[in-house]
């Protein structure tokens, strides 16, 4: 299957999105933080008159000892998604590039860190290097899960 | 019933619709276990819909596409071409049906079965077709499929339209901007010196969007009723089809919900009701031997806790089994036995919400084939609701859902606290005080705080401790809010600052968010930062508060017995139409109303006035004569003490004073009990008891137990015409003497003097007139007939003497 990915990094790790979850990407400015809610939401976005829930993906793989201040967050890009009728933004590092791979998905080789075990399920090749292939949807769903259990 | 049809019917068009491709899709990809599900889950719904609308041939084909679509889920057979031709062959068959039952318009019965033994053949050849060569699957492809013509659609027209939820969703969201964008000009005018003009044209506009906005609010609220509506049918269907009775409760269907989740919430519930049936209450024999009541009991309630709505079902069936709901998540492979040893009681409970989890013992038509509680939690979960369970084992199971009033617009209150802006819906605080208030006293003890204000004592609790952020430092003391939680005792919050008042729009926080507790949802404020809605209950829970609210005792006695003294009523001062200044009683005054002054009249001494078609007694005093000529209008104070009515003309009303109880100066005479110092004036008060007692009682003629006057001569003309309507309007039920029939012993008989009394009667009962003005000599007991006053009395002393006998 090919398709068009969204090429960003989380904790410095390359990763791909699936462009058909993507609504946009937007640049932060100051947010406001949401207290009490776990640690990787990074708090709420306005986007016109949409409040996007910002979720600080390096956080979440990485686990709450991730160090992210208030006001870490500013011009970061977030990638914008609508799971489950709400809308969130995933923040990531950085975002590289938008390409069409046409080669399958790999499985992963190698162990993988316990961070990024639950998230990563297969490998996309591009530029020369290796991306986890991610869905925002299981990305989202996994750590609401998390939190559940 | 007709209106749940059409609803059913609209809905199943709608998802066939979609469902086609996702048939296609999973065509093309038999692997996409999702598209499966979707599938699936639709024939489950249109099943379970079917089944309590009675419509058995829906039931018959989406339960046949049910079972094979299962059993490929169970990994039996793969979802190849020909398996999902008949399935689109089975849905394009519901659609035919739907059109026909919107039409009303019968299809004939003719290969429904044709269809359902076609999709079974299909499938046993796909299930072969995985070991078997490939011929077998290509003649499984062969198998013709009966075509219908294209389905016409039929020309019932049905009086609602459907309006997709997105574009309802647009409409909101763009009133929703409106209110920002009118909120941040009011903001703009504000700061600047607009000139008058501009100002009444955005009064003018602010009232449309005001106007445009009740009334998309309007069509968003609906009664909880109609989420109740298809439910005791339902029940009644459900146990007749089990053979269990249930006494079913419906109650707050007056509580009023977002539409939306109305509809959002309709699906989870009847699943939770269905399952509270089939999986729940035993059957009686069942019930018999654990001692419980045959008839089961399912208590459905709702009602509203701040902002969201709870919605409760209780049953006192069996309760869930964890046990079996542990082994049937280990057996089913989704959790190791090792996890589940580790999970406390509760999350074992919840694991009724893994899906594909089913604890029934045997598939039924109605329920337990996994689908369900996961099903129900999701769609609870989407519209930022919480579901919980309370598990009583043996002896009943109750489901909380607790769904958000969101979407909505409410008036909020913006607070600040550790540097954050926090709203709080304002209908959720009663009071805002600051922390230097005289009557406040903050007592911490033991790390907990408590708050005292006027004698009341509150559990405190400061916002920054709950969402754990420090607090900064402020010029100023911090505010107190008393806040009403969700168990009604209030407690006090205490924040930074209260910043502002302003119109919120709710929407929906992300459930992440929602996983803290203490929110009820998000907003954004026209300064385009966003916001978020604090959950007053939510709060009080998280931090743990015992919710209780007491009266101090009062140190001081003395001050108790002062207050006494100082005791005071609210009295509305006002002038009389004859110039006094008189006080009345506030509470005695039901409302002060302009009439028309033709409306009154005085007749017979008496003054009634005119209000919508009934006549309602004046005060005594009142003389029409008074009302000045030129007036066009009276005003009158309406007083009512629950029994008697009547209207007080007054000149004009003066103000409301805060009055002792006790008089300056107790003076009785006629309307007047004494005298009072207002600001220096003396002003009569009004004696409320003489007020009402001088009211004329209207003549009550349809009590049955009226007095009967028994009138002996009808030939003659005074009697006819003159005495019987006296003693009519007097209240008095006139029977003529021929026409008596059966006397009572309360009767009272009125001669004129010439007559002789009839010898039945008993002289006591016997009240005598004469034409003559002296009584005729000492012994004569008759009443000069002329004597209104006296013949009333002599007839009502009479009647009393005949009573007491």
């Amino acid at each position: 299957m090919s398709g068009l990915y969204l090429f960003a990094r989380i904790a410095g790790t390359p990763v791909a999105i699936c462009t058909d979850e993507v609504e946009a990407v937007v640049r932060l400015k100051e947010l406001s933080p949401a207290p009490g809610a776990p640690p990787y939401v990074a708090g709420l976005f306005a986007v016109r008159s949409r409040v996007l829930t910002i979720i600080n993906a390096a956080a979440l793989v990485a686990g709450s000892d991730n160090d992210c201040r208030p006001g870490c967050e500013e011009g970061h890009f977030a990638v914008v998604c609508e799971i489950g009728g709400h809308s969130y933004g995933i923040m990531v590092d950085s975002v590289d590039d938008i390409q069409t791979i046409d080669t399958a998905p790999l499985p992963i080789c190698g162990r993988v860190s316990d961070a990024w075990q639950p998230y990563a399920k297969t490998v996309i090749e591009h530029d020369g290097s290796a991306h986890f292939i991610l869905s925002m949807t299981d990305f989202l769903e996994s750590c609401l899960y998390a939190q559940a259990a | 019933m007709d209106e749940l049809l059409s609803e059913f019917v609209a809905e199943t068009q709608e998802s066939l619709e979609a469902l086609a491709n996702v048939a296609v899709a999973l065509e093309a990809d038999p692997s996409d276990r999702k598209l499966l599900d979707e599938l699936f889950r639709f024939f489950h719904t249109v099943k379970g819909s079917c089944g309590f609308l009675n419509l058995p041939r829906f039931e018959r084909l989406s339960h046949a596409a049910e079972d094979v679509l299962s059993d490929i889920r169970a990994g039996e057979g793969a979802p190849d071409a020909a398996t999902i031709t008949a399935v689109l062959a089975v849905m394009d068959r519901i659609a035919e049906l739907c059109m026909a039952v919107d039409s009303g318009t019968s299809l004939p019965d003719t290969n429904d079965d044709e269809l359902i033994e076609m999709l079974r053949h299909c499938h046993r050849m796909a299930g072969v077709a995985i070991s078997a060569p490939e011929g077998l699957a290509v003649a499984a492809d062969e198998v013709p499929i009966p075509q219908n013509g294209a389905p016409v659609r039929g020309a019932g027209t049905s009086r609602t339209i459907r309006l997709p939820l997105t574009l309802i969703d647009q409409l909101m969201n763009g009133v929703s901007d409106m209110v920002l964008a009118r909120n941040e000009v009011a903001r703009k005018l504000r700061t600047s010196d607009a000139d008058p003009e501009l100002e009444t044209a955005f009064e003018r506009l602010s009232g449309c969007i005001a106007d445009m906005r009740d009334s998309i609010s309007k069509t968003r609220m609906q009664r909880v009723e109609r989420l109740f509506m298809a439910i005791p049918r339902m029940a009644r269907d459900l146990g007749r089809e089990l053979g269990k009775s249930i006494d079913l409760v419906l109650e707050g269907g007056e509580v009023e919900m977002d539409r939306e989740m109305v509809e959002m919430v309709v699906d989870p519930l009847t699943h939770i009701v269905r399952n509270a049936i089939d999986h729940g209450i035993e059957a009686p024999a069942q019930r018999r031997e654990a001692g419980k009541p045959e008839t089961g009991s399912l208590v459905i309630s709702a009602r509203q806790s701040g902002s969201q709505i709870v919605i409760e079902v209780a049953d006192d069936g069996r309760g869930i089994n964890v046990d079996a709901v542990t082994n049937k998540v280990i057996s089913a492979g989704l959790m190791t036995a090792q996890d589940v040893a580790q999970l406390n009681e509760q999350a074992k409970l919840d694991l009724i919400f893994t899906p594909g989890l089913s604890t029934a013992q045997a598939i039924t038509s109605i329920s337990g084939r996994g689908v369900g509680m996961d099903i129900v939690r999701a769609n609870v979960e989407r519209i930022g609701g919480v579901i919980s369970l309370a598990n009583d084992p043996g002896r009943g199971l109750t489901i909380t859902m607790r769904v958000p009033l969101t979407l909505t617009i409410i008036p909020g209150l913006i607070l600040n606290a550790g540097g954050l802006n926090f709203a709080i819906p304002r209908t959720a605080v009663v009071e805002i005080l600051h922390s230097n208030n005289p009557t406040v006293t903050v007592a911490e003890l033991g790390g907990g705080l408590t708050a005292t204000i006027r004698d009341m004592r509150y559990s405190m609790v400061d916002l920054e401790d709950v969402i754990n952020i420090p607090k900064v430092d402020q010029i100023g003391p911090r505010s107190l809010m008393i806040v009403r939680s969700a168990s009604g005792k209030p407690f006090i919050l205490g924040v930074g600052t209260v910043e502002n008042h302003e119109e919120l729009v709710i929407r929906p926080a992300a459930p992440v968010v929602m996983a803290a507790g203490i929110y009820a949802g998000m907003t954004l404020p026209d300064n385009g930062q966003p916001m978020l809605l604090l959950d007053a209950g939510g709060i009080a829970q998280a931090a743990e508060l015992p919710l209780i609210a007491e009266h101090v005792e009062r140190e001081d006695r003395g001050v108790a017995a002062v207050d006494e003294a100082t005791e005071t009523f609210a009295a509305l001062r006002f002038i009389e139409l004859t110039g006094e200044e008189r006080v009345i009683r506030l509470a005695l005054v039901d409302r002060v109303e302009d009439i028309p002054a033709h409306c009154f009249s005085s007749v017979g001494g008496v003054s009634h006035v005119s209000v919508a078609d009934r006549l309602v007694a004046c005060a005594a005093h009142f003389e029409a004569a008074n009302i000045p000529g030129d007036s066009k209008e009276v005003t009158c104070l309406r007083i009512r003490d629950g029994a008697r009515e009547l209207c007080y003309p007054i000149a004009s009303i003066v103000d409301i004073h805060e009055l002792p109880a006790k008089l300056d100066m107790s003076a009785r005479y006629g309307m007047v009990a004494g005298v009072v110092l207002i600001e220096g004036h003396q002003v009569e008060a009004i004696d409320s008891l003489a007020l009402l007692a001088g009211v004329h009682e209207p003549s009550d003629q349809s009590e049955g137990t009226s007095v009967r006057c028994v009138i002996a001569d009808q030939a003659d003309s005074w009697n006819r015409e003159i005495l019987a309507p006296l003693l009519v309007q007097a209240g008095y039920e006139v029977v003529w003497g021929h026409q008596s029939g059966a006397s009572r012993p309360d009767d009272v008989l009125v001669l004129t003097s010439a007559e002789a009394s009839p010898l039945e009667v008993q002289p006591d009962a016997v009240v005598r007139l004469r034409s003559k003005s002296q009584p005729g000599g000492p012994d004569d007991q008759s009443v000069y007939r002329y004597d209104r006053d006296a013949l009333l009395s002599a007839i009502s002393s009479a009647h009393e003497r005949r009573g007491a006998a």
